[in-house]
Order: structure tokens, then C-alpha cells, then sequence
């Protein structure tokens, strides 16, 4: 029984086809709305799936410069890791995996599906997809420098005295002291999450590392069919698992003891926050260059996390 | 099981990837026009691609010059299966004002088969719509033969 | 069998076998290389069968040279002491060697005059040896002074070379203002306290600190500083590591500049128990966060392999220095980890470095490209090594560098202190610019395209491949299993650098300790939690089941895949070129990270000045340095 309800957790929820489903939907609620934010019909909801079904029924083709090994396993690591980090970020009072969820960890784990995207497009031997990587690591690097600024100021207001970085526990603390939303030393840090959110999941103004009409995709140039596929569901995926970290982070009050209706508002929430953070900022810029990238994530939106560092340091 | 799912999603999804041979622009501006929000290929599902790898839809625009007839070819072969080819404006078909012109291959069936060609100097964004819809019918079909 | 002589027997069998090898080494090679491995292999079977009594009964093993017992509480004789600590140090020591001179056989196979190579070798080899087991100071200072001097001859090995005189010169002079540094240390030490031995001056130390024995402190801390490399000092590693042959460099990496960390743990901890000294906590801390962040950044600025990875053996040092400076259990368990995860991964690179030296004729990364289809097992070794020293899960470096973050964060809540924020800050964007820089490193090399006279180069033979495998395969194990890792090697280590009088009581007799007044630092168990690597790979290798079970059973529904053959010629199979003939055009090292180049130029420009390459220079950075620790300890201090 326990290993059928692990499987369970694993499989459908909060797992593999939960994550995959509402991540490809919020990638749909993306475009739609983007498209009516410019006045467009916009595709269906359902655009992604599609997309993702189309993809997986064209050939896939292994360019002779590449190494075929990683070329095809890359994108498999990169979305198994995903599925497993859901697994680890609690769902309010709920999680699949009690105790194994941990900021640091949790900041490690994200990591994965970069170095994957990163690898594999570094083994497609294209040199498009060389400055792809490039870029895509010079976006690592900026938006990881507020991320753990951020996670820190978490874990001290959650922790106080002692060392915190169970999610859980933070959750846990959120529920008994109001949402982290609600403490004015960490709304900084929020608006720092809701800027690097776009960042880590790559879409405009900060798609840098995929700029198709620049780089033609950068590492995803020489993918196609399957692998492609995989890569566009891992895109969709990030959206929702760091929409669903921001919202565990900072909304991890709310509760209502009922695991069903408990989803249903971690996927309004996670809309919300698409929308907020992705397709508004979307709409309203156009891509930035690298080197400006860089210097945003490292003054301003550093700024913001070191400020609510600061301001939960002095005890606010 | 999937095997309908994704025939569907076929006509459902195509990606356009687009190649200028040469031509003087007027096509591919009217290319751009159709995925604006005037006419709004999105409806459709149709999105500009970066690289042949992605695209379902080759877009050719332009007289094929002799210069630019290797690089297409080189492109269209870079395109996995299934795929569509479409011509846009007269020129592709037929050369159009540049016919004769040492510096031009026009016919490019001549090279490759054509699934979808919309004439006109140039065609509407209407005509541009209802033609790439029809590649991705074809799109469609092509699949249901591949897996026969 | 009594395993009390192991210790010296080991040290003994390595200086032996080299001295064998001065006689007979020239009549033939074959019996050369088994001298040579049966040094290495030796030392290495004694050392692992203390694992036993030492790691885990907990015993702690004395041996008085020639019997010369303390007398009237006096240690007058050399005496070898294994506690925990140094038994783990040494383990790292023995297992570098053994792998070290395996690879060697083979790598070093074209090079002239090999029996002075294997004679350093196993010279430098045992003085570490000896470093890490003795019990007495000045022992330790010989034992430093024969390492210094046959690792300076080793990076002037391939003399032919470009860069290795000048780079053995540099190493000199520096090293040799380490060890005066250490001797002068050492000699106020035996005035003040009138004895040599570890356990006999603790006690003496003990909670009663005078300026000479301060200055003492300073003096051989900073000598100390210079043997591992930490930042003022690095200079001369990063020429030496490039110019040493890769054997050595991983040599160099793996034990040298351990030996000099285990000299700094076992001067702060049980010679002088300063570590609850705060100020020196600081200052360790400032040390090691400038180290790893300095010999990151000059790792990303780098064109050659091995100088790359030299940097990175720096800032890695930098990680280890921090953790032990934080002066808890945990930060000591994270810090001796990652000393012990250094030595494989950095040892695996360097030895994948040498491979694609010897198959290719360079590390150049503007170079090189695209050599894992040439050379897919090296790669495979590579990547392994790459993700575990940028700290990827589950890998060993993600593990010691999160109990490092953990034990920094812990300290900053517990203290209220935010310089120890700024620490863990610092750790975790250094880890990501570790990553960068190998990202770089696998573009460069091993993935993007081949240039064209790479085309007839070989998968490295089996006999350097072994060692890679085995370095590789104890990464993999010790991220997985670092529960048992730290229960049975890291764990006792730090317990005996915190809890000393057993240590004293052992070499001076039961009660020593407690009549000096010495008391153990309470070790708080270090906690592992939130982390399992076990059900985290659990997950993954399910979600990955599932995933090819899908992909397996729908083969008949989703698109085929297509490979190139042989021939490159087909149009469909090559690279993207925007529709022109793909030209070979590689993307290499120096082209990447554009846009963070820019933005740091002004950093880069006064750091790379700072690097002047001038001895002079380096030099009066160690002087300027060894001012600085000085005038703090005796400024804030006392």
C-alpha cells in the first residue's frame, strides 16, 4: 500500500503528470494572455499541449557534430530532475516527501535542468549554441547571487536563533505567524523572487540564452522532435515548479486542510503569479542585453534581497 | 493511443520557418503582418521558428538566385519529417518580374516538391492565412502516411 | 599482527623503495616501476588497515622512536601519534599515491630520466606521510622541508617545458619563506615551552597564551598559510600545478596543499586550541572567503586546462580553510569533507587534464574542441569530476559544500553576526562561478566541434583510465552514502580535533591532560538533515523509468530518431550555418561568458595586474601577509 501511494505521489500528484500538466497550462495561460494584453485572439488555452504532442511525432535528428549520448540524454536528466524537485517543495501543510525539502537544496536541485539545457546544447557542437551557453550561464550566475540572498533572509525570519532551512518547517512557521507575504521585512525579498522568477525559467525580457531571432534558440538550436519537446515541457515545468517555491515561500498561510482544494488554490496562485511576473513583464519589454542582465540581477534586484536581508537582520 | 492525438496536434501546431532567396521584401513583410494582431496567425498555433530544426513549414519567398539556391537546399534538407514547403508570391513559381535574369533559377520545382504555393506580387495576409492553413492540413496528412 | 608499527613502516617502506630506485632504478624500467608501485601500494595496504582499530574502535596510536618514553612528564624522543585526524589525512595521502603512481606508469612513459621522477615521487610521498602521522613539531617541519624540496624538483621535472624552471624558481622561494616562517615558529615554541611534542606543548598551551608563544602562533599559521596555498601565498601554485606534470599536479592538489590544511587543524585545534578565539575566526574566515573567491575569478579568466584547474584547487582550499575556521563541529565536518572530496574530484580532473595532454600535445582551451567523440570515456570521467566540484546533487561536492553553507549560516543566526552572511553568500556565488568555469572547461574540450588534426586522436590507454574510474566511482558513492562517509571517516576526524585530552593522555600517559587542566571542546553531533541523496535518486530513477517506459512503448507513435553515419558529407546531419556549408567554427573557451567579462573588466584588469608574475612581488605579498596576521593576533587578540 505505501508503495503504490508512493508511486501514486510520484506518478500523478504531486508528481510527474500534475507537474507536467499544470506547468504546460500555465504556459498556455501565458501566451493567451500575453496576446490578449496585445490585443490578439491569441492561441487556445490548450496551445502547449499541442505543441508538445506535435513535437513528439517529427523525427528527431542527431547532427553528425554532436555527441549523440548526451545530446539525447540531456533533456530526460533535465525533466526527471524537475518532476523530483516538485516532489520536494510542499504544497502548504502537504508533501509527498516530509523532510527531505530544503532551501539549499532546493537552490542546488534547480540548478540541474540548467546544466542540463546547458550540456546537451553544448554537445549539439553548434556554435550558435556555444554563445547559447554562454549566455545561459551568464544568467545562472546573476540571478543566483540574489536567489540565496533571498532564501537566507527566509530562513532567518523563519528560523530566528536557530538554523532553518527545511521548507516544511518554514511553511509550518508561515502558518502559525501569517504569510511571509504579510511581514513588511520580507516584501523586498518577494519582489527579488518575482524578478528572478522570468530569469531562471528564461522567458522574455531575459531570454538571452534563447534568443531565436539573434541566436537562432542558442542551445536548442540543433534539437528537434522529442528531445525539443522535452526541453519545451521543461520550460513550461519551471514556471510552475518556481511559481509553486514563490507561492510555498510567501503565501505558505494559507490552508484549508483539504489536499484538493489545497492544489486548486496553489494553481490560482500559480496563475496569478505567471501573469504577474511573466507575462506582464513580457508585454512590456523587449530582451535585454547580457551584459545589462547581468548588472540588473547584481545591483537592483541584489539590492532588493540585501535590503530584506538587512531589514530581517535588525529584527523587523 | 497517441498515435491520432498527435496527427491532430499536427495541423494544430505548425511552426513556420522562413527563407528569403532573394526576394524584395514585400512577401516577407507581409509575412510579419500576418502574425501581427491585425490578422493573428497565433489563432492557428503558427509560430516563427528559429532554426529549420523546429520548423514544421518552410517558408520560401524570392526568385531563387543562384547564390541563394545552394543555402536553401542546404536549409530544406536540415528540416526533420514531416514538412511542409510553401512558396510565397509569384516569384518562387515562376520567376516573376526577374524571369530571365541569368542571376535566377525560379522555378523551384525545378529543385524540390512544393506542397503549397500562394501567388501573388504580393499575396494578402487573408491569402498568406488561408494558404499556410493549408500546409498544415498537408502537415497532417503526412504524418497519417508516415505511420501507415 | 601487531599494526602499532604500521605508521612508521609505511613512512619507512616509502623512503626505502626511493632510495632502492637511486641504486637500481637505471638497470631496468620494469623494475623501477615495481619498486615504485610496491611502495605506494605498501604504505597504502598499512595505512587502510588502521581503519579498523583507529576510525572505528577509536584508538589512538603511539609509537616512541626508539623507546624513548616520556620521562618525569617530559617527552623527550620523537614520537609518531595516529589519532583520527591524522589517520584520515593520511588515507587521502595513501590513496593519492597509489593512483597517482599507477597513472604514471603510463603517462610519464615518454619521458627521460623517469627514475629521479619516481625517487621525488615517493620522497615527496612519504615526508607527507610522515607530516600527517607525527607527533612531534620539528619532525613535522623536516618532513615539510623534504615535501617543499622534491616538489620543487618535480615541477621543474619536464624541464623542456615552458614555464617549469621558471615556475619550480617561484615555488622556492616562496616555499622557502614558508618554512623559515615555520622554523622560527618552532623555535620560539621549544623556548618558550622547552618540548616538541604535539601533545605535551597542547597541554602546555592550554589556556595560557604569552606573547612568544602568540608569536609563535602567527609565525607558523602564516608558514603554514604558505605550505596550502590560501590566498596571498597561492602565486606559485598556479605555475606549479601548470608546469608539473599531471601525476604531480594531482599530487600537488590532493596532498600537498592538504598538508598544509592538516597543519593549520592541527595548530588552531590541539596545539593551541585557539579556535575559540573569535577574532581568529574572523580572520581564518576573511582568508578563506578571499581565497575561494579570488582563485575562482582567476579560474574564469584562464586559457589553459591545468591552470584552471590550479585556480580552482586555490578556491577550493579557500572552501576547506572557512569551514574549519567557523570552529564548530559541523563547519569542521563540512571542512574536512570537502578536503577529502577535493582530493578525488580534483585529482580526477587533473588526471583527465593529463590525459588530454598526452593524447593531443596541449591544454590550450582556445585549442582544443569537440574530443568526446574522440575520447568518450575520459569525457564521461570528466563530467563526473566536474559536476561534483560545482557541487551538482547528488554528487560528493554538492554534499560538503551544503554542510559548509549550513555550518557558515548556522554560525551567522547563532552569533548574529552578519559577516558569516556574507560568507555563506560568498560560498554559494563561488560555487556557481566554479560551475561556470567548467562549463567552459566542457565547451572547450570536450564538446563543440573537433578541429581538424584532432581527427586521429585515441581514447587515453587503460592502465591512466583505471585511475580515473576509481576516483570517479568513489565521487559518485561518497555524495550517495556521505551518511556513512561522515560516520566512519569524517566524523571521528573532527571529534578528534575537538576533544584533545585523550589525544594527550595517550602520548603522555593517562591523567596527563586532566592535570594540565585541559578539557574537551563540546562536540555537538553534526546534523545531516533535509537531505537524502538516497530517496532523491530513488525518485529520479523512477521518474526516469517512467519516462523511457513511455518513450519505449510509444516508438511506434512518436518520430524516429536519425544518427549520421560515418560519412559527414549529408547535408541533413550537419550543423545549422543560417543555410551556408558548415565550416568547422568552434566556440572556445576564451569566447564564453561575454557579458560577464564586461561587466567585471575593471576587477579583471587589477587582478590580473596583481598577478604579476614577478617572484618579487609574491614574495612581498607572503611578507605583507604574515605582517597582517601578526599585527591582528596581537592587535585584537589580546
Amino acid at each position: 500500500m505505501n508503495i503504490l501511494m508512493g508511486l501514486f505521489h510520484i506518478l500523478v500528484f504531486p508528481g510527474l503528470l500534475f507537474v507536467c500538466i499544470i506547468g504546460l497550462l500555465l504556459a498556455g495561460v501565458d501566451r493567451k494572455v500575453l496576446a490578449r494584453m496585445q490585443k490578439r485572439v491569441g492561441p487556445p488555452l490548450i496551445q502547449p499541449f499541442y505543441d508538445f504532442l506535435k513535437l513528439m511525432g517529427k523525427e528527431t535528428i542527431v547532427p553528425h557534430a554532436a555527441n549523440k549520448t548526451v545530446f539525447l540524454a540531456a533533456p530526460v536528466i533535465g525533466f526527471a530532475s524537475l518532476v523530483v524537485t516538485m516532489l520536494f517543495i510542499p504544497v502548504f501543510g502537504y508533501s509527498a516527501f516530509s523532510g527531505s525539502g530544503d532551501l539549499i537544496v532546493i537552490l542546488y536541485l534547480l540548478t540541474i535542468p540548467a546544466v542540463a539545457l546547458i550540456v546537451g546544447g553544448s554537445a549539439s557542437g553548434s556554435p550558435y549554441a556555444g554563445i547559447g551557453i554562454s549566455r545561459e550561464m551568464v544568467t545562472m550566475m546573476s540571478y543566483e547571487f540574489p536567489l540565496i540572498m533571498v532564501l537566507l533572509a527566509i530562513a532567518k525570519k523563519a528560523g530566528g536563533a536557530k538554523l532553518l532551512f527545511s521548507l516544511t518547517d518554514i511553511v509550518a512557521w508561515q502558518q502559525a505567524n501569517g504569510s511571509g507575504i504579510f511581514h513588511v521585512a520580507l516584501i523586498p525579498a518577494a519582489l527579488a523572487l518575482l524578478l528572478i522568477i522570468p530569469a531562471e525559467v528564461g522567458t522574455q525580457p531575459f531570454d538571452v540564452a534563447e534568443a531565436e531571432t539573434e541566436i537562432c534558440e542558442g542551445p536548442l538550436i540543433e534539437y528537434s522532435g522529442a528531445p525539443l519537446a522535452m526541453f519545451k515541457l521543461n520550460t513550461a515545468m519551471k514556471m510552475f515548479v518556481m511559481t509553486s517555491l514563490f507561492t510555498c515561500l510567501f503565501f505558505g498561510g494559507i490552508d484549508t486542510g483539504i489536499v484538493a482544494v489545497n492544489a486548486l488554490i496553489l494553481v490560482a496562485i500559480c496563475i496569478a503569479l505567471t501573469i504577474l511576473c511573466m507575462t506582464l513583464i513580457h508585454a512590456v519589454t523587449a530582451r535585454l542585453k547580457i551584459e545589462h542582465l547581468f548588472k540588473f540581477y547584481w545591483t537592483f534586484v541584489a539590492g532588493l534581497a540585501l535590503c530584506s536581508l538587512i531589514l530581517v537582520w535588525i529584527g523587523l | 493511443m497517441f498515435k491520432k492525438m498527435i496527427a491532430d496536434s499536427m495541423s494544430k501546431s505548425p511552426w513556420i520557418y522562413h527563407v528569403n532567396t532573394g526576394s524584395c521584401n514585400g512577401c516577407d513583410i507581409e509575412l510579419v503582418a500576418v502574425l501581427t494582431p491585425r490578422y493573428d496567425a497565433e489563432r492557428f498555433g503558427f509560430k516563427l521558428a528559429g532554426t529549420p530544426r523546429h520548423a514544421d513549414i518552410v517558408v520560401v519567398s524570392g526568385p531563387i538566385t543562384t547564390q541563394s539556391k545552394e543555402r536553401l537546399l542546404r536549409t530544406l534538407e536540415q528540416v526533420p519529417e514531416p514538412r511542409c514547403i510553401v512558396t510565397l508570391g509569384s516569384c518562387p513559381q515562376s520567376g516573376n518580374v526577374f524571369k530571365g535574369s541569368y542571376s535566377v533559377e525560379a522555378p523551384i520545382e525545378k529543385f524540390v516538391h512544393v506542397d503549397v504555393a500562394i501567388a501573388g506580387c504580393t499575396p494578402k495576409p487573408e491569402a498568406v492565412i488561408e494558404g499556410l492553413y493549408k500546409a498544415a492540413r498537408i502537415l497532417k496528412e503526412k504524418r497519417e502516411a508516415m505511420k501507415k | 599482527m601487531n599494526y602499532v608499527h604500521f605508521p612508521v613502516l609505511a613512512v619507512m617502506l616509502l623512503f626505502l623503495t626511493a632510495f632502492l630506485i637511486v641504486i637500481f632504478g637505471r638497470l631496468s624500467s620494469v623494475l623501477r616501476n615495481a619498486l615504485a608501485l610496491i611502495g605506494s601500494a605498501g604504505a597504502f595496504a598499512m595505512i587502510v588497515y588502521l581503519i579498523k582499530p583507529v576510525m572505528i574502535d577509536g584508538e589512538i596510536i603511539s609509537y616512541w622512536m626508539g623507546n624513548w618514553e616520556p620521562v618525569a612528564g617530559y617527552a623527550i624522543g620523537i614520537g609518531y601519534e595516529i589519532d583520527q585526524l591524522g589517520l584520515f589525512f593520511a588515507l587521502l595521502v595513501v590513496s593519492t599515491i597509489l593512483l597517482s603512481c599507477i597513472y604514471s606508469f603510463k603517462y610519464m612513459e615518454k619521458d627521460s630520466s623517469l627514475e629521479f621522477y619516481y625517487v621525488l615521487f615517493l620522497m615527496m610521498s612519504g615526508a607527507v606521510l610522515g607530516l600527517v602521522l607525527t607527533g612531534d613539531v620539528f619532525n613535522m617541519f623536516i618532513m615539510i622541508e623534504i615535501m617543499t624540496f622534491s616538489a620543487v624538483g618535480l615541477t621543474a621535472f619536464r624541464n623542456n617545458r615552458w614555464g617549469a624552471v621558471e615556475a619550480a624558481f617561484k615555488y622556492l622561494i616562496i616555499g622557502t619563506i614558508g618554512s623559515s616562517l615555520i622554523l622560527f615558529g618552532i623555535a620560539m615554541l621549544y623556548a618558550d615551552c622547552h618540548t616538541l611534542n604535539m601533545a605535551q606543548l597542547s597541554s602546555i598551551l592550554s589556556g595560557n597564551i604569552n606573547p612568544a608563544s602568540l608569536m609563535a602562533f602567527a609565525m607558523m599559521l602564516t608558514g603554514l598559510g604558505i605550505k596550502s596555498f590560501i590566498v596571498p601565498f597561492h602565486a606559485p601554485a598556479a605555475d606549479a600545478y601548470t608546469a608539473a606534470p599531471s601525476s604531480i599536479s594531482m599530487v600537488f592538489s590532493g596532498m600537498v596543499n592538504k598538508a598544509g590544511v592538516y597543519g593549520i587543524i592541527r595548530l588552531v585545534y590541539i596545539i593551541f586550541r585557539a579556535m575559540d578565539i573569535r577574532q581568529l575566526q574572523y580572520l581564518l574566515a576573511a582568508f578563506g572567503a578571499v581565497t575561494m573567491f579570488i582563485g575562482v575569478t582567476m579560474a574564469l579568466a584562464q586559457h589553459d586546462f591545468k591552470r584552471l584547474l590550479a585556480f580552482h584547487s586555490i578556491s577550493q582550499i579557500g572552501y576547506v580553510i572557512t569551514a574549519v575556521s567557523l570552529g564548530t563541529a559541523l563547519g569542521l565536518t563540512g571542512g574536512l569533507f570537502h578536503a577529502m572530496n577535493h582530493t578525488l574530484f580534483k585529482g580526477l580532473l587533473f588526471l583527465c587534464a593529463g590525459a588530454v595532454l598526452k593524447e593531443t600535445g596541449t591544454t590550450n582551451l582556445d585549442k582544443l574542441g569537440g574530443l568526446s567523440k574522440k575520447m568518450p570515456k575520459t569525457t564521461i570521467c570528466f563530467l563526473i569530476g566536474a559536476f561534483s566540484i560545482s557541487g551538482i546533487p547528488p554528487f560528493n561536492g554538492f554534499a560538503s559544500k551544503w554542510l559548509i553553507y549550513q555550518a557558515a549560516f548556522s554560525k551567522a543566526v547563532e552569533t548574529g553576526n552578519f559577516f558569516f552572511v556574507i560568507i555563506t553568500v560568498c560560498a554559494v556565488v563561488v560555487s556557481v562561478m566554479t560551475l561556470a568555469s567548467f562549463i567552459k572547461v566542457t565547451q572547450a574540450v570536450f564538446f563543440g566541434q573537433l578541429p581538424e588534426k584532432f581527427e586521429n586522436v585515441k581514447e587515453a590507454p587503460f592502465l591512466m583510465r583505471l585511475p580515473m574510474w576509481i576516483m570517479a566511482i568513489c565521487c559518485v558513492l561518497s555524495g550517495v552514502f556521505y551518511g556513512f562517509v561522515d560516520k566512519y571517516l569524517v566524523g571521528p576526524a573532527a571529534g578528534a580535533a575537538l576533544g584533545v585530552s585523550h589525544y594527550i593522555d595517550t602520548m603522555m600517559g593517562s591523567g596527563y591532560a586532566a592535570a594540565a587542566g585541559v578539557t574537551d571542546i563540546k562536540a555537538a553531533p553534526a546534523q545531516f538533515s533535509y537531505w537524502d541523496p538516497i530517496i532523491w535518486l530513488v525518485l529520479f530513477v523512477i521518474v526516469l523509468a517512467a519516462v523511457c517506459f513511455v518513450m519505449v512503448t510509444g516508438k511506434g507513435d512518436r518520430g524516429r530518431i536519425s544518427v549520421s553515419g560515418k560519412a559527414a558529407e549529408d547535408g541533413k546531419y550537419a550543423t545549422f550555418f543560417s543555410g551556408e556549408k558548415s565550416l568547422p567554427s568552434h566556440v572556445s573557451g576564451s569566447d564564453l561568458f561575454w557579458g560577464f567579462k564586461k561587466d567585471w573588466k575593471k576587477y579583471f584588469a587589477v587582478i590580473e595586474d596583481l598577478h604579476s608574475g614577478v617572484v618579487n612581488d609574491y614574495a612581498l605579498w607572503a611578507v605583507a601577509a604574515s605582517a597582517l596576521i601578526i599585527v591582528v593576533l596581537f592587535g585584537f587578540v589580546r
